[in-house]
């Protein structure tokens, strides 16, 4: 049962769902923005990579590269819209784009309507996975570069206090715009890699319980930590393949922790903290000078 | 010479309330000047209306003869003008040192591209340490550099109005507005302010305008004080002449603040 | 003419459903300023409650409502008691709410599927389904029904709100939630009256919904289309609420008939994001300023 092409293919999942909630961690962990739709994101990335390889015979990676642009341009569309929203407003917004972005899909014959794509071409798991890694190893560098920049720690900024943001010259909606356009430029890369990995795609892959599940990582994770959003991504789609033999009790479990996160650690795993080798250096140092010390790392 | 700021016939109201009526002041370089007025006369209004937190009912405000109808909250901290909070607003979760670190934005220029794809050239490193090196002599021309580690919202009250400050200054304003900064503080803090004030017009060749209920502060330090009451003008003058003012004392000394007057 | 009319009775019918369980989500906005995602679980359950106390109690029609207001209503304030009451002790920030209520409606959700089962079950026919004729038009008994059952569950709802003293209190507690504390009202005591509240009107509404169509565990889906049109409304304003159901399905209903049955739900979900462009808080909402 665990041989390595089945492990395999779970780690690229795993992968999969990590590119995405990298993007989400940005625009939700760090600019403080919710979305209930990033799997639209996902749809408009996996559909445009896959008519590529498969109408226009282009390379993978080119059409992957495409499908993360088509999702980033439609993602500052969105954004303009709805993006001067306050508070719920907004998240309720990206959950309507998400559904109606599958909806549209299921009524588009081109795309295959509700039955979606079948016969996208697929690889062989190994040299998949190298892919998958590749990218995801690019993706977490150019996200920490950008996060530890004036142009990240501005995302903070708005995320902490908005009017305080304004006040000192940082014009939020640009900010909030690119942070939504990186967020779908990842998870349209990520959804192309899905397309490619499965060899079929329907609307209904992409509803609003797979958006749910993207910002649940992310938040599992713990907010602000790409650390967090990396094991994150890893325990939240490890452990329900591995689950799988209990199918249908997977998904209560699921709905129960997550209530069970939300009302014992809602900080998440990290808390807003990344874990590095310095972080761990310290963590030791302090296991060795007492434990008197740390009740003032928890607070 | 034009003046720094200057309020026109400046008037907001919120549905039929009129937290504004046609103020007009002028103030001009190198000034601190006091606005006072007992609770709810519009004070915190007028800040909020020169940073375009609020939009004009009437009236104009210009910024070096320059109007500002229409500049978005940021642009006007582009412009030159920075401003503290009443009810403080800093990044709170974040350390002193990052709530600085983050002003300080403006002195850097490198897109988000060169972040990912130039990150080790010149041109990224530089402007990084151009930004860290601000962010230093900010904190400790302010005497926070101890504390700089330290979460923003675990500092004393006192330090935290001083971290506003220093936020504020990080973007090299010509006009500083400052909201109640001696509020919370005990006497001996809010000398040691009026001290560094000054210091910080003189050093950074700014104009000053400043929202303060302490009237030795407010006394001691202003060259000119204006007299709101209401949403209306109801004096101006040195803070001798404010003193002496009938109305003032009457509207605003005599009632209130018999223990700081 | 006739069948125009005809189709604005279907639409009213079902508007007034939705309005049902929009006024549900509207309720808790109100109070606690967070869309309750968990509320279309509710209704599920209110749908399964009422199939069971029809089929295996064989209770009459409008014992077996009673049954399903109160089952539901039980349901939701038990839900408020695990999955936000803590978060409200912690003053937790709203979209943790939303978060733990999207975790109860996959449980909620899953829990049926795991135990009753995925399949689609009619309800028993209880009413002849023979259509009242008025002159020549023809009205479906359940569809009459609904809107009839509809219309007096709300109008209790109203009278509650605005006639009683737990109503006054409701109102009090939406403009100022602490402002009320300090006035001497419990506002756990209003949360769980509203979360009951609520709750009774999302198992009237199920079992309504299941009667006319069928009853199975991803009806909390559908249901978010009445989340919709409390948005529509404006979240917060329970005759918001109403007006942006009966809205809805008009809409609904007339672009069936001109054929466009298929992009019934696309239709709502662009309506959505058209009116929060247009009109950021619905069509009543309050508006709030960010005060420095």
């Amino acid at each position: 049962m665990f041989s390595w092409y089945y492990i395999s293919g779970i780690l690229i999942l795993t992968g999969i769902n990590l590119l995405t909630v990298l993007g989400l961690s940005l625009l939700t962990g760090f600019t403080g923005l919710f979305s209930f739709g990033h799997a639209g994101f996902m749809a408009i990335g996996a559909y445009t990579a896959a008519t590529m390889t498969m109408q226009f015979h282009m390379p993978l990676l080119l059409a992957l590269l495409l499908g993360g642009v088509v999702s980033m341009l439609v993602s500052l569309i969105i954004g303009r819209l709805t993006l001067n929203l306050k508070g719920d407003y907004f998240c309720i917004a990206t959950l309507g784009f998400g559904e109606a972005t599958r909806l549209i899909l299921d009524n588009v014959q081109y795309f295959g309507g509700s039955r979606g794509l079948p016969g996208i071409p697929t690889y062989e798991n190994n040299e998949y996975l190298a892919i998958v890694v590749f990218i995801n190893v690019l993706a977490i560098v150019a996200m920490v570069f950008l996060i530890r920049s004036r142009h990240g720690r501005n995302m903070v900024a708005i995320r902490e206090e908005e009017l305080a943001s304004q006040a000192i010259g940082i014009n939020v909606f640009r900010y909030k715009i690119t942070s939504l356009a990186i967020s779908a430029l990842y998870a349209g890369v990520a959804g192309g890699l899905m397309a490619h990995y499965l060899g079929y795609i329907q609307p209904i892959m992409f509803q609003l319980i797979k958006s749910t599940e993207l910002t649940i990582i992310v938040i599992f994770g713990g907010l602000g930590s790409i650390t967090g959003s990396v094991i994150g991504a890893i325990v939240l789609t490890f452990l329900p393949e591995v689950l799988r033999t209990f199918f249908q009790w997977r998904l209560v479990v699921y709905g129960a922790a997550v209530i069970l996160i939300m009302i014992t650690r809602p900080q998440g795993l990290m808390g807003g903290k990344e874990l590095n080798l310095k972080a761990i250096w310290r963590w030791v140092k302090r296991r060795r000078g007492g434990a008197e010390n740390d009740s003032s790392a928890i607070s | 010479m034009t003046a720094v700021l200057s309020l026109k016939n400046v008037t907001k109201k919120f549905g039929g309330l009129t937290a504004v009526g046609d103020v007009s002041f002028e103030i001009e370089k190198g000034e601190i000047f006091g606005l006072i007025g007992p609770n709810g006369a519009g004070k915190t209004t007028i800040f909020n209306l020169i940073t375009a937190v609020y939009s004009l009912t009437e009236g104009e405000i210009l910024f070096h003869g320059n109007s500002l109808i229409g500049k978005q909250p940021y642009q006007i901290a582009d412009c030159g003008i920075t401003r503290t909070f009443q009810n403080i607003r800093l990044f709170k979760k974040l350390s002193a040192y990052e709530n600085v670190l983050i002003a300080c934005h403006k002195l850097a220029n490198y897109k988000i591209i060169d972040t990912v794809f130039f990150r080790y050239g010149k041109n990224y490193q530089n402007q990084e340490r151009k930004l860290h090196e601000k962010t230093e002599s900010l904190l400790k021309l302010m005497g926070l550099w101890e504390v700089r580690d330290m979460t923003a919202a675990n500092l004393p009250y006192g330090m935290q109005r001083k971290l506003e400050i220093a936020r504020a200054l990080a973007l090299e304003p010509q006009l500083l507005l400052l909201d109640e900064p001696a509020a919370g503080m005990n006497p001996e803090e809010t000398i040691h302010l009026m001290e560094l004030i000054r210091q910080i017009r003189d050093e950074f060749d700014l104009t000053v305008l400043i929202i303060e209920h302490h009237m030795d502060l407010i006394m001691g330090l202003c060259d000119r004080i204006f007299v709101l009451n209401f949403g209306k003008a109801l004096a101006q003058g040195t803070p001798a002449e404010i003193q002496e003012d009938k109305r003032v004392v009457e509207a605003y000394l005599g009632k209130e603040d018999d223990a700081h007057a | 003419m006739s069948s125009f009319l005809q189709q604005v009775i279907n639409g009213l019918s079902i508007g007034s459903v939705y309005a049902l369980m929009a006024v549900g989500y509207s309720l808790v906005y109100s109070i606690m300023n967070f869309s309750n995602f968990a509320h279309g679980g509710v209704i599920m359950l209110g749908a399964y409650i009422g199939l069971y106390a029809l089929s295996l109690l064989s209770l009459p029609f409008v014992a077996a409502l009673v049954v399903a207001a109160f089952g539901a209503g039980l349901i939701a304030v038990v839900l408020e008691k695990i999955a936000y009451s803590p978060l409200r002790r912690r003053n937790a920030p709203g979209l943790y709410f939303i978060i733990s209520a999207m975790g109860a409606s996959i449980f909620l959700e899953n829990f049926v599927v795991a135990t009753i089962g995925p399949t689609f079950r009619t309800y028993p026919q209880i009413f002849d389904s023979k259509p009242f004729m008025i002159g020549d038009i023809a009205l479906g008994r359940i569809d009459v029904l609904m809107f009839v059952i509809s219309a007096i569950s709300l109008g209790i709802l109203m009278f509650i709100i605005e006639k009683t003293k737990v109503g006054l209190a409701i109102r009090a507690t939406s403009y100022s939630a602490k402002g009320s504390a300090f006035m001497g009202v419990n506002v756990d005591w209003i949360i769980f009256v509203i979360f009951i509240l609520g709750g009774m009107l999302a198992g009237v509404a199920g079992m309504l919904f299941g009667m006319r169509y069928t009853v199975y565990p991803q009806i909390g889906i559908i249901t978010n289309k009445s989340f919709i049109a409390a948005v529509f409304g404006g979240l917060g304003s329970l005759p918001g609420a109403v007006v942006g159901s009966i809205l809805l399905g008009l809409i609904e209903t007339f672009a069936s008939v001109a054929g466009y049955s298929t992009y019934r739900d696309l239709i709502a979900f662009a309506l959505l994001i058209l009116i929060l462009v247009v009109r950021p808080t619905g069509l009543m909402g309050k508006a709030t300023e960010d005060k420095a």
